[in-house]
């Protein structure tokens, strides 16, 4: 009897260990595969590596990779510069008919992708703020890329949709719940980002890359940004600030050199590295080059009524844009490198160029009464385009003829490349005017995209943009 | 009568042997102390009412733990007391004892017993109990019914036979995972759901295995390594008496799959052949050329549109002549299978071994030569000691299987529905055509076509269990098992396989995944009787840890197509990710059982769980649950008033489960390596605070049995309520992502009724006739969701409905000027969205079932399983107009003759067709009655195998899917959301027993 009560006892006391062995047991060591965020942003290298993470992302999200659904392809359609060739892919062909529903998934990809890489942007921001152990220059050299990063995804999420939720940090809680901020906030938002940036990044490029954002791609955005918002003073004296750094920004002589790896006319570019080495080099190419071979691959040509405006020996005809005899059609040859696996990389996607700043200024001096200086910004992208010179040929232009004229230009500089004619006839309040014409379903309300409708469906607060 | 001479001779001899030993005793005895009791030598053989040897009769001593079991030719020998009495127990036979009385040969004949059915020992986890004295709910399927059916898993031979469980094919691909959802879905994650799956002791991951093959949809099943005919029985724990001693893995349901174990003495082997074919059993009514094209013409027309070689290249560029049946070319072949399998096993009184080996091999319907291969190969081992006390059982199950599917392909309904005239696939040499399709600006649609894949998965299963007798009632038992899975696929892309205008290099996608796991439970089991009280007790815990790792990676630019696969070929490797997950769960667990006097039963079960898969503070909970049982045909009024009633139970359970289904480290912040290099991301939201899932059961059952049991029937009411859901929780894309994982504030509730009959109708000498019937009425439900409207399940639930619903526009005909569908704009805000989708559409099940019958004539048997389901499905493609083949109901649409909207190519009506298939337009009945399997045995006469040296020899014919009536108008009403579904297969086989 005895035994048998100490053996009980034995018992218990085995069976209480047990219990506590098993509040240790069930702890385990984080993953080889996931760094907790505290460990990413405790070193600058490792803090350096969500940067290039969020880079890299770039090339993978869908409004910015260039590809089937990124804001080049889709807005282009919603303008009159390109056409889808295949009628059966109606996911896209809503875009070109300016006849989206608010189920369209392409239209869900632009608005999440961009709303994930804002994500990331905030993560940094947030990881780099409760960090004790980063250097001071790392911090701000992260800070201002992201807060970069963060306002360039807001620019094309307000241009596209209108009034937009606008959210600076990773809080889920509260975000999902956000309902739509005013134009204005969001305009606000972008410049203070884009502002401290400037005022925080470099002048010169990280390793030599232009795929990193420095100093002066904060300042062009900021000029393109004032140039929506009619700061025309602001506008000018930005996009001043980029022309002047001749050291590191040139228009390149030969277009065909403009779309390579770090041109010097790239003021920002985001490289195909990002796929992780499957894709070699852009998927621009890859939606509208026509293959030497096979014609019939090209998924994007440009509709005739745009070829027609180029005069005869504008040399960005010649080499921006390939006909072909087979398909009687005409394609946008601005990136000429076929996507395959080949390394090394030839070209990276254009994001900001040189270019554009001149236009900008051109646009913005007219508008505040300086046609001199217009036409003479004009005359540097018309004669590097091989064309006469406004100066010449028309030395007294009126303002409203110069500036048609300029949207007729950026329309001719700036096509297949992210959107530029659908965010320009939208600024302008011409949308409705041009695409009236060429489109026969063209509605007032189709300047905004819908919201997407699972969006809605997640999250009561949102409401939808008239028309949808 | 020579069989009888020579069975004499043996029975002579061992009774002279007998004699002698006995002398031989007795003489020591004289010489010794004398012993309290006189010991003798007893035998004889043990026979059925037909004169047949039964093998493996357990013959005791009374009132001792002396035993032997009969050999194959039913013999038996034991040394008993002379005034002993001896016990013949065996399973489906009505026990018999007989005093020795200084016989020295004692043999019988032992009758059937239907009513001993109740005594069949049920497998209850950590525990055994019967049919009879079980408190809780456990269904049970044997050897019998699965072993025959040419399936990859054996969750699929489940469909149909039991209630409660709802099993659907995964695909018709073979050793893609079916589902099984055991008394409905409770988790508002798909993922959530997966019941418990348990062999031989050892928990297994439920989770299908990723693959980048054509399996890739359903994933791959990981019991597809088991051998179906090696599986002894499979028990589903449904009530919360059966699952709360799983805590929080037990919330639905658990599956225990035992495996055969060796029992007899001497040596025996066993050999089985089979082999079969199998095909898609039905097609969709669709368009031929000349109709397709007619109304193609028609859709211009109408819309009053010029047909371009952009919008119409079906009608100008491809040949207006040609016909293909895409159907029939896509899954118009045979699949052929075939399995062997041979298995030895023998022993003696204290040590019995099974050892056994299986190949399965099945082909697909799709052109191309693809295939699936199993090689098992399994061993147990069972050992006691002389005195009974110490136990050793040890189970290995081992196997090997390659999926040779392809990648990438267009083997699906899209394909189906190409129009006729669309181009060949193939060009005369046998190469992928291009230019036609290229010319319409479309892709081959069996791009990929010469791709391969190669998924070869290894799967270990074992399990030791040891077991001591410390005190006649108390005995130490500890059971440890590990387990290994490793799949590696390997899917080859030639550029051939691609558009050449693609350039696309040579590639191989690699992708492997290992699950290793190992569990350790150490328990003390307490059984004993106080004159009518019986306790019975377990106390254990469990450690387990599993490690799971998954590397994927592709390999790019090999310079010929031959060099494929052979990574340092390769030019680069790309999209290399590796992860790992390690999961650890601990547990203390409790039973007791008290019974008195066989008649009052309670169960007590209850285990506290820790499990890292949850924050730092919330990894330990309690789940318990109480189940009682009343034998009310054990008291003397009933047995009475109600002699007919030969069983009767009433029982009750009350309990909760939990379930821990979710992704590990779900509560790190944590951010991983980009594709491209040099870069780290944040990869979701993270949400510290989330905890299990708590589930509350609830049943109360009604059993009985009449008329000596021939007729039993049990009836079960249940009602489970899955509370504090935890769930990936959809949020809007605005918060970066898709999801966060926590818990929600909601109750799903699943109750039904479940009905299992069984009756033996005729039972004569020669023929004899069973019947079974489940019937299951399952309703499922979301009770309570507090501020819906405010979550982000907003518009995808609806509280007071089911989980699996649609929501679907009001449909209001079609609009008299356009010809086109029109839905109902129900806040009149000029758009359609989810705030219109105001009618809810139940896509459950609301009734299933099965019904078997057995007759057994002479040598004959015949088995049938019809499975009935009764639910609503959807069914598209009724519109015509556009590329792309439509169902023969368009054709009345052109002859103006139906409901559906005018033929029209035009966006506006694609637009309108949108929304008419989120209406009531596409519901129909998807009921279905179906031939699950039939079997047709026949054993060759004895006196004739035997002159082969043969014991037994079956001959068998079995048939899977046969029949299925059905009004529905798709494929498959059992898959209605997607194309193929179930085979249909035919085998033939045979089975030797030496």
């Amino acid at each position: 009897m005895k035994s048998r009560l100490s053996i009980n006892n034995t018992f218990v006391i085995a069976i209480a260990l047990l219990f506590l062995s098993c509040e240790d047991f069930v702890e385990v060591s984080s993953p080889n595969n996931k760094l907790i965020q505290q460990d990413v942003f405790s070193t600058d290298a490792t803090a350096r590596s969500a940067m290039n993470g969020i880079y890299n992302q770039l090339f993978k999200a869908a409004f910015s990779n260039g590809s089937r659904s990124s804001v080049t392809v889709l807005s282009g359609l919603s303008a009159d510069n390109i056409r889808n060739i295949n009628p059966s892919n109606y996911t896209r062909m809503e875009f070109e008919e300016n006849e989206l529903i608010p189920d369209n998934p392409n239209n869900l990809y632009l608005w999440s992708s961009a709303y994930n890489i804002i994500y990331m942007a905030n993560s940094l921001l947030e990881g780099v703020y409760n960090s004790e152990n980063l250097s001071e220059g790392v911090k701000l050299q992260l800070e201002g890329e992201a807060r970069f990063i963060r306002a360039f995804s807001y620019f094309y999420l307000v241009n596209l949709y209108g009034e937009i939720p606008l959210l600076t940090t990773t809080e889920y809680n509260n975000n999902q719940l956000a309902s739509r901020s005013l134009i204005e906030e969001v305009y606000d938002q972008i410049i203070n980002d884009l502002e401290i940036a400037a005022d925080v990044l470099g002048t010169d490029y990280l390793n030599g890359e232009r795929t990193n954002v420095n100093k002066y791609a904060a300042t062009a955005l900021l000029s393109r940004v004032n140039l929506h918002l009619q700061n025309w003073e602001d506008a000018e004296s930005l996009s001043s600030q980029v022309i002047a750094e001749t050291g590191t920004y040139q228009l390149l002589d030969n277009l065909n050199d403009v779309f390579l790896v770090n041109s010097k006319e790239a003021i920002w570019q985001i490289s195909p590295i990002g796929d992780g080495g499957f894709i070699s080099n852009t998927n621009e190419a890859s939606m509208f080059l026509i293959h030497p071979v096979f014609s019939f691959v090209a998924s994007i040509q440009l509709r005739e009524t745009f070829v027609e405006i180029f005069e005869e020996d504008d040399l960005r005809f010649n080499n921006w844009i390939s006909y072909h005899n087979e398909e009687e059609a005409f394609f946008a040859y601005k990136y000429k490198v076929w996507n395959t696996s080949e390394f090394p990389i030839e070209e990276y996607s254009m994001v900001l160029r040189l270019a554009e700043q001149y236009l900008i200024r051109a646009e913005a001096r007219a508008r505040q009464g300086n046609i001199s200086g217009a036409v003479e910004d004009l005359d540097i992208i018309r004669s590097r385009a091989g064309l006469s010179l406004i100066a010449d040929t028309r030395p007294d232009i009126s303002q409203e003829e110069l500036l048609d004229v300029i949207i007729e230009e950026r329309r001719k500089e700036l096509f297949a490349e992210w959107g530029h004619r659908w965010l320009d006839l939208k600024r302008i309040n011409k949308a409705g005017e041009v695409l009236g014409q060429s489109k026969p379903m063209w509605e007032e309300t189709d300047v905004y995209y819908p919201i997407p409708a699972e969006e809605r469906r997640k999250n009561p607060n949102l409401d939808q943009n008239d028309g949808y | 009568m020579k069989n009888n001479y020579s069975r004499l001779k043996w029975v002579a001899l061992i009774i002279i042997g007998g004699v002698l030993f006995f002398l031989s005793k007795a003489a020591n005895a004289a010489t010794t102390t004398p012993l309290p009791l006189q010991q003798q030598e007893v035998s004889g053989v043990v026979e059925d009412q037909n004169g047949l040897p039964i093998p493996g009769v357990t013959v005791t001593v009374k009132n001792t733990n002396r035993g032997t079991v009969t050999n194959l030719d039913g013999a038996y020998n034991i040394i008993a007391p002379a005034n002993g009495t001896l016990v013949f127990s065996y399973i489906g036979f009505k026990t018999v004892e007989i005093p020795v009385d200084n016989n020295e040969e004692i043999s019988i004949q032992l009758e059937e017993d239907v009513s001993a059915l109740g005594e069949v020992k049920i497998n209850a986890g950590y525990y055994n109990t019967t049919e009879r004295e079980r408190t809780g709910n456990i269904s049970r399927v044997t050897a019998e019914e699965i072993e025959l059916q040419p399936v990859v898993s054996p969750i699929q031979a489940l469909a149909g036979r039991m209630a409660g469980v709802e099993v659907t094919s995964g695909g018709s691909h073979p050793g893609m995972a079916p589902t099984i959802k055991i008394r409905g879905t409770n988790s508002l994650r798909e993922e959530g759901n997966y019941p418990l799956y348990i062999i031989d002791g050892v928990p297994i991951n439920s989770t299908p295995v990723e693959s980048n093959s054509l399996m890739s949809s359903a994933g791959i099943d990981p019991l597809n390594n088991l051998d179906v005919s090696n599986i002894e029985s499979i028990e589903v724990l449904k009530d919360a008496d059966a699952t709360a001693i799983y805590g929080s893995r037990g919330a639905n349901g658990v599956i225990l799959i035992t495996t055969k174990k060796g029992r007899e003495i001497g040596t025996s082997v066993k050999a089985r052949f089979y082999t079969g074919m199998a095909t898609v059993p039905n097609r969709w009514d669709l368009l031929n050329t000349e109709e397709y094209l007619e109304i193609r013409r028609a859709a211009f027309e109408n819309d009053g549109v010029e047909p371009t070689e952009r919008n119409a290249y079906d009608l100008l560029l491809w040949d207006q002549d040609r016909y293909t049946d895409w159907q029939e070319f896509l899954y118009g072949g045979t699949s052929e299978t075939t399995n062997a399998n041979i298995t030895f096993s023998g022993g003696n009184e204290t040590t019995s071994f099974r050892f056994g080996s299986s190949y399965y091999t099945q082909g697909t319907v799709y052109p191309g030569d693809y295939d699936y291969r199993k090689v098992t190969g399994n061993l147990n081992l069972n050992h006691r000691s002389g005195d009974n006390k110490f136990n050793l059982s040890l189970s290995l199950n081992y196997g090997v299987d390659t999926n040779n599917l392809v990648g990438n392909v267009g083997f699906n309904a899209t394909t189906a529905f190409l129009p006729p005239n669309a181009p060949e696939i193939f060009n005369n040499d046998g190469s992928l055509a291009w230019e036609e399709w290229g010319v319409a600006g479309l892709d081959n649609p069996l791009e990929g076509y010469f791709n391969t894949s190669n998924t070869q998965t290894n799967n270990f299963i074992s399990n030791l269990t040891l077991s001591y007798e410390i005190f006649p009632a108390l005995r130490f038992k500890t059971s440890m098992g590990y387990s290994y899975y490793d799949s590696k696929e390997m899917r080859k892309q030639p550029s051939q396989s691609y558009n050449p205008a693609d350039e696309t290099p040579n590639n191989s996608s690699h992708l492997s995944a290992g699950r290793k796991s190992w569990i350790l439970e150490p328990q003390i089991l307490f059984e004993k009787s106080f004159n009518n009280l019986k306790i019975d007790a377990i106390v254990g815990a469990t450690f387990q840890e599993n490690i799971q790792n998954q590397e994927g990676f592709r390999a790019t630019g090999y310079a010929s197509e031959a060099l494929i696969g052979n990574i340092a070929a390769a030019e680069s490797i790309i999209n290399a990710r590796r992860e790992s997950a390690e999961y650890k769960y601990a547990a203390l667990f409790s039973r007791i059982g008290i019974n008195w006097d066989r008649k009052y039963y309670i169960n007590l079960t209850g285990r506290r769980d820790g499990s890292s898969r949850f924050g730092p503070n919330n990894r330990f909970a309690n789940f318990g649950a109480v189940g009682t049982a009343w034998i009310f045909t054990e008291e003397n009024f009933i047995k009475e008033k109600l002699p007919f009633l030969s069983f009767g139970k009433l029982r009750g359970s009350y309990g909760t489960t939990g379930n821990d289904q979710i992704g590990d480290y779900g509560y790190l912040n944590a951010y991983e390596a980009t594709d491209g290099p040099g870069g780290l991301y944040p990869t979701g939201l993270a949400n510290p605070n989330y905890s299990w899932e708590v589930n509350k059961k609830l049943e109360v059952g009604l059993e009985i049995g009449l008329f000596e049991e021939r007729i039993r029937a049990g009836f079960s009411r249940y009602r489970n309520r899955s509370s504090n859901q935890l769930v990936g929780y959809p949020l809007p894309e605005i918060t970066g992502f898709t999801s966060v994982q926590a818990n929600l504030p909601a109750t799903v509730e699943n109750s039904g009724w479940e009905f299992e009959f069984s009756s033996l109708n005729i039972d004569s000498k020669e023929f004899r006739w069973q019947t079974s019937l489940n019937v299951s009425l399952p309703k499922n439900e979301l009770v309570n969701y507090p501020d819906i409207d405010q979550s982000s399940y907003a518009n995808t639930y609806r509280v007071g409905y089911p989980l699996n619903i649609s929501l679907l526009f009001d449909y209001t005909g079609l609009d008299p000027e356009t010809g086109f569908y029109t839905v109902r704009d129900v806040n009149e805000d000029g758009s359609f969205d989810y705030q219109d989708r105001i009618i809810i559409q139940d896509l459950n099940r609301e009734l299933f079932g099965g019904i078997n019958n057995s007759f057994s004539f002479k040598n004959f048997n015949l088995q049938f399983l019809w499975e009935f389901v009764m639910q609503e499905g959807l069914q598209t493609s009724f519109d015509g107009g556009t590329v792309g083949n439509s169902r023969s109901v368009a054709l009345a649409t052109l002859a103006g003759e139906s409901v559906y909207q005018k033929i029209s190519q035009s966006a506006q009506a694609r637009t309108a067709y949108g929304y008419a298939i989120n209406t009531s337009i596409p519901v129909e009945d998807a009921s279905f009655v179906r031939l699950k399997t039939i079997t047709l045995n026949y054993n060759l006469p004895k006196a004739f195998t035997r002159k082969f040296g043969m014991e037994n020899w079956r001959l068998f014919l079995h048939g899977q899917n046969l029949l299925t009536f059905s009004e529905y108008s798709g494929m498959d009403p059992e898959r209605t959301s997607s194309g193929i579904g179930n085979l249909r297969t035919i085998t033939a086989g045979l089975e030797i027993n030496f």
